[in-house]
C-alpha cells in the first residue's frame, strides 16, 4: 500500500530526465487520504494487472524512458531496445547514480599498454536515452581538467564502481569546467563509500564558485541553483540582459512540460514491462555483493 | 478589293444554300495523337481507396455487426509479430502452389514493405559502434501476379525491354474494408487477401513467381544480405538555396543588404543570355523517391520482422514506408542462393527470435576485451 | 589564482592590467579549433616552452601540417614561441572528442625538432592513449620518430 500511496501523491506529469529535488520531495511526502480508497478499488477491479515498478525507478534507470519527441516514437523499437539494455545488464552491473555522483570506470582499450584504462570523476552529465546513453566524468589529473564521456551500453566498458553516491543541487553540472579545480578534483586512487542499505541518496548542497570569465557559456542566464558568485562576477550589462532572458511563464507552461516529457501512464507501462527482469539483477547482484563482504573464517590447526 | 470580298461574301451564301438542311460544324482533327486515349495509362490498382465514411448515420448495434462480419470473413482482429491485424486463415494449397524453384543469379526476387522504425547502435565484436536503421516488413502480402505477356506498362516504351518482367502486386498493413471503395476492395477480391492500407508492384522474373496471398516475412531476407532501400524523402517544402543545395550564403554584415541567404549569379550574360537548364535555384524540397544502396543487413529479429540495416540516412521520416529489394550493385551482387522465390511458410517459427551477424557482439555475449600484446 | 579571492575584485583586477599593459597578458579562452593563429599551451619542460609559458605568453600557432587546416590530437604544427619558429605535436584538445577520448581544458602542445624527437625531458599532463596509436602509424623508420615522445610522457588516459 505504501508503494500506490507514493504513485498516488505524483504529480500527473513526471520529468523524463533531469531530476530535480522538487521531485524528491513530492515523492516522499504524504499522500492524500482522500485518493486512498479510489486507489484500492480500481486495484480490485482489474487484479490480473502487471506488477508496478517502484516510483523510484524513473530516477534509477532514467534511460529506459524513450525521446518525449513523439517524431522518433515507436512501440517495437523501444521495446527492442529495452531487451538489448537488459541483456547488456546481464552482463555488467550498471549500478544506480545520479549527476554529482563520483564515478570510476574501466574499460577496454586497444590504445592502451595493459589494454585496459580506468577514469575515475564526477558525472556532469547525463544524456540520451535507450541504447545511445551517455554520461560524462570529470576530473582534474595532473593539474589538467579532463573530461571523458562514456556510453552506458557499450560492451567495452568492463565495470563501472559507485565511489560516492550523490546528487548535487542542479541536473547538470557542466559549470564545473568554468568552476575552480577544487571542485571537481578527485584522487584516482579514492576508495568507495559505502552507504548503509536502504538509506535515501544524499543532497551535496555545495554551492561552487566560478572562475572569472571568459566561460564558455552563459552560465548567468540558466537559473542555476549551485552556482554562489554569478552576480559577483558579471558586470551591470550582463545583469541587464540577464532579466531580459528571464522566461518566468514557462514554469505555467503545462503545454511544454507535456512535450517534454513521458506520461506517468505511459512510465508505468514501460516500467512494469522490465520490472521483473531488473528486479532479479537487483537481487542477484545483492547476494553477489554479500558474499564478496563474507569473509571465511580460517580453520585453525 | 472590292471584288474579292464579292466573291466571297457570294461563295458564303452559296454554302449556306447548300447546307440549308444539315449543319454541319467542323472539328479540326489532330492527326499527331489519337484524341480520348491518354499517353499514360495508370496501373489498374491506381482506384480510389478511401470512402467518405458518414458516421452519423451508423447506429452501435451496425458497427458491431460490421465488425463481427468482418471477423467472419477475414478472422478475429489480432496482433501478429507486433502489427495489428486479422488473423486471416491461407488457402489450403498455399503451401503445394508455392514451390521452390532453383536459383539463377539473373532472376529478380519480390521485395518487401516495411516502416523505418528508428536508429539505433550496435557495436562490433571488435569494439567499433556502428548506426544502424531498423526497418520492419508490416504485414506483408502477395496480392496479384501479371505475368510479363499481360503486363501492359504505364508508357510503352519505344525500344522494348530485353528482360521481360512480370510484375507481383504486393500489399502490406491489413485495415478495416468498410472504410475502403468498393473498387479498391474488389482489387483483392480473387487472391482472398485482406484489403492492405499499402500497395506496391515488384517486377520480378516470372521464375520467382509468388502465389497470390503468400505472407512475406523477414526471412525472406537473411544476415549479410546486401538491399537497396527506396523510401519518400522527409517533405521541406519551398526551400531556400542554402538548405535545398548547400551554397554558403553572403555576409551577415560589412555593408550587405538584403542579401544574405541569397543564391547570387545564376549565369552570364552575351550568348548565354538565359538561365541555364539544372541551375541550382530555390524550389520544393524533399517528397522524392531517393534510394539508399548497398545497406546490409546486420541483425534479425523475427518475431516482431525487424531488420537492422547499416547506415542512418535512409530517406524518409520515422515510421514512414520504405521498400526493400535486392540490390543492384553489380560487385555486391549475391553468391549464394537465397530462399527461392521466398522463404517456405512457417519456417520463421523454427528461427531463433535474434540472428545477429557474426562480425557483431550480441548484448547477450560477455564484455569485449582485447588481447594484450 | 587563488579561489579565496571574489570574482569581481578578479575580473577588475584583470581589466587594469590590461589596460595598463595591454601585451604582457593574454586572456583568451582555449580555441575549439586548432588553426592558424590558436594559442596552445606547451606541457614539456623544455626551456623555451617553460620560460614562454611562465611569462604569459603561450606560443601561437602558425600552421597545421594536414590537409583541412584544422589540427586533431597527433597533428603536427608550426609554432611562434619567442620570436622563433618551432615544431610541435597537439597532444590534447579541447575540442568534443569521441566516447572514451579524454577532451581536456586546454589545447596542449610538445615542442619538437624537426626529427619528431622532443625539446623537453619530461611531459606533465596526461596525453590521451588514441596519441599512441596515432603517433605510431606516424613514425617512419628513418625520418620523424615519435616514439621518443610516447617515452617521456608521465601518463595516459
Amino acid at each position: 500500500m505504501n508503494l500506490t500511496r507514493r504513485i498516488a501523491c505524483n504529480p500527473f506529469i513526471l520529468k523524463s530526465h533531469g531530476l530535480s529535488s522538487a521531485h524528491f520531495r513530492l515523492l516522499t511526502s504524504k499522500s492524500d487520504p482522500l485518493l486512498e480508497p479510489a486507489l484500492a478499488s480500481s486495484q480490485h477491479s482489474t487484479e490480473a494487472r502487471k506488477p508496478l515498478a517502484p516510483p523510484q525507478y524513473r530516477f534509477v534507470y532514467p534511460e529506459f524512458l524513450p525521446d518525449p519527441n513523439r517524431v522518433y516514437r515507436n512501440p517495437i523499437r523501444e521495446k527492442l531496445e529495452r531487451m538489448d539494455m537488459i541483456n547488456r545488464r546481464t552482463q555488467i552491473d550498471i549500478p544506480e547514480f545520479y549527476v554529482g555522483s563520483i564515478l570510476a570506470v574501466t574499460s577496454s582499450d586497444p590504445h592502451a599498454a595493459g589494454k585496459t584504462s580506468r577514469f575515475l570523476g564526477i558525472c556532469i552529465q547525463r544524456k540520451f536515452c535507450g541504447l545511445r546513453a551517455e554520461f560524462v566524468l570529470r576530473n582534474y589529473v595532473d593539474n589538467q581538467g579532463v573530461e571523458i564521456t562514456y556510453q552506458l551500453y557499450d560492451p567495452t566498458i568492463q565495470k563501472i564502481d559507485i565511489i560516492r553516491l550523490e546528487k548535487r543541487l542542479d541536473s547538470e553540472l557542466l559549470y564545473l569546467r568554468d568552476a575552480y579545480p577544487e571542485y571537481s578534483t578527485f584522487d584516482l586512487n579514492m576508495e568507495p563509500e559505502i552507504l548503509p542499505e536502504g538509506s535515501p541518496v544524499p543532497l551535496n548542497k555545495t554551492m561552487v564558485k566560478l572562475k572569472p570569465r571568459p566561460w564558455e557559456q552563459r552560465w548567468e542566464r540558466k537559473n542555476f541553483v549551485g552556482v554562489s558568485n554569478i552576480l559577483e562576477i558579471i558586470n551591470e550589462k550582463m545583469t541587464k540582459q540577464m532579466e531580459d532572458h528571464k522566461k518566468p511563464w514557462e514554469k505555467y507552461d503545462l503545454v511544454m512540460e507535456y512535450r517534454k516529457t513521458i506520461p506517468e501512464e505511459e512510465q508505468q507501462e514501460i516500467y512494469a514491462e522490465v520490472y521483473s527482469q531488473l528486479h532479479e539483477l537487483e537481487i542477484h547482484r545483492r547476494k553477489i555483493k554479500r558474499s564478496r563482504s563474507f569473509i571465511k573464517p580460517k580453520k585453525l590447526g | 478589293m472590292s471584288l474579292l470580298l464579292q466573291n466571297t461574301a457570294r461563295g458564303c451564301i452559296n454554302a449556306l444554300q447548300a447546307n440549308v438542311s444539315r449543319i454541319n460544324i467542323l472539328v479540326p482533327k489532330r492527326d499527331k495523337y489519337k484524341v480520348g486515349v491518354p499517353r499514360l495509362r495508370n496501373p489498374e490498382w491506381f482506384v480510389r481507396k478511401r470512402r467518405t465514411v458518414h458516421d452519423d448515420f451508423i447506429t452501435a448495434d451496425n458497427k458491431t455487426f460490421i465488425k463481427e462480419v468482418i471477423s467472419d470473413k477475414f478472422g478475429p482482429p489480432s496482433l501478429i509479430k507486433g502489427v495489428q491485424t486479422y488473423k486471416t486463415e491461407l488457402p489450403k494449397d498455399l503451401s503445394t502452389q508455392l514451390q521452390t524453384a532453383e536459383w539463377n543469379q539473373r532472376y529478380k526476387r519480390c521485395g518487401a514493405i516495411a516502416r523505418k522504425i528508428g536508429v539505433v547502435p550496435l557495436w562490433r565484436k571488435d569494439g567499433k559502434r556502428i548506426l544502424t536503421t531498423m526497418l520492419q516488413i508490416v504485414d506483408n502480402q502477395v496480392v496479384k501476379y501479371i505475368p510479363p505477356e499481360e503486363y501492359q506498362p504505364a508508357k510503352k516504351l519505344v525500344i522494348p525491354p530485353r528482360k521481360k518482367y512480370g510484375c507481383l502486386i504486393v500489399g502490406a498493413e491489413s485495415t478495416d474494408p468498410s472504410l475502403l471503395t468498393k473498387d479498391y476492395c474488389g482489387l483483392f477480391a480473387d487472391s482472398g487477401v485482406m484489403p492492405k492500407r499499402i500497395l506496391t508492384r515488384f517486377f520480378i522474373s516470372p521464375q520467382a513467381y509468388i502465389p497470390p496471398g503468400t505472407p512475406i516475412n523477414v526471412n525472406h531476407f537473411s544476415v549479410g544480405d546486401i538491399v537497396d532501400v527506396r523510401g519518400k524523402t522527409i517533405n521541406r517544402g519551398f526551400q531556400g538555396v542554402m538548405k535545398r543545395h548547400g551554397f554558403s550564403g553572403m555576409p551577415a554584415t560589412h555593408g550587405v543588404t538584403k542579401t544574405h541567404r541569397r543564391g547570387g549569379n545564376i549565369g552570364a550574360g552575351g550568348e548565354k543570355a538565359r538561365v541555364w537548364p539544372g541551375t541550382k535555384m530555390p524550389g520544393h524540397m524533399g517528397n522524392k523517391p531517393r534510394q539508399a544502396r548497398g545497406l546490409t543487413i546486420w541483425r534479425i529479429n523475427t518475431k516482431f520482422n525487424v531488420l537492422w540495416v547499416s547506415g542512418q540516412g535512409i530517406p524518409g521520416g520515422n515510421n514512414s514506408v520504405v521498400y526493400i529489394y535486392d540490390t543492384i550493385l553489380p560487385l555486391h551482387r549475391r553468391k549464394t542462393p537465397p530462399p527461392f522465390p521466398t522463404a517456405a511458410l512457417g519456417s520463421d517459427e523454427s528461427l531463433p527470435d535474434n540472428i545477429w551477424s557474426d562480425e557483431l557482439h550480441d548484448f547477450k555475449d560477455s564484455t569485449i576485451f582485447y588481447k594484450p600484446e | 589564482m587563488a579561489p579565496q579571492l571574489s570574482g569581481s575584485v578578479l575580473s577588475t583586477l584583470r581589466n587594469q592590467i590590461i589596460r595598463t599593459n595591454t601585451h604582457t597578458i593574454h586572456t583568451t579562452a582555449a580555441c575549439n579549433e586548432i588553426r592558424k593563429l590558436a594559442r596552445l599551451r606547451v606541457v614539456d619542460n623544455s626551456t623555451i616552452g617553460k620560460t614562454a609559458m611562465a611569462e604569459g605568453k603561450p606560443p601561437r600557432c602558425i600552421h597545421v601540417y594536414n590537409k583541412t587546416g584544422v589540427g586533431l590530437v597527433g597533428d603536427k604544427v608550426l609554432v611562434a614561441i619567442k620570436g622563433q619558429m618551432k615544431r610541435g605535436i597537439l597532444v590534447g584538445l579541447k575540442a568534443q572528442q569521441k566516447t572514451k577520448v579524454p577532451k581536456f581544458d586546454s589545447n596542449n602542445v610538445v615542442l619538437t625538432d624537426d626529427d619528431g624527437s622532443p625539446l623537453g625531458t619530461r611531459i606533465h599532463a596526461p596525453l590521451p592513449s588514441t596519441l599512441r596509436t596515432i603517433l605510431k602509424e606516424k613514425s617512419q623508420k628513418k625520418g620523424t620518430d615519435y616514439t621518443k615522445l610516447l617515452a617521456i610522457s608521465t601518463r595516459f588516459l
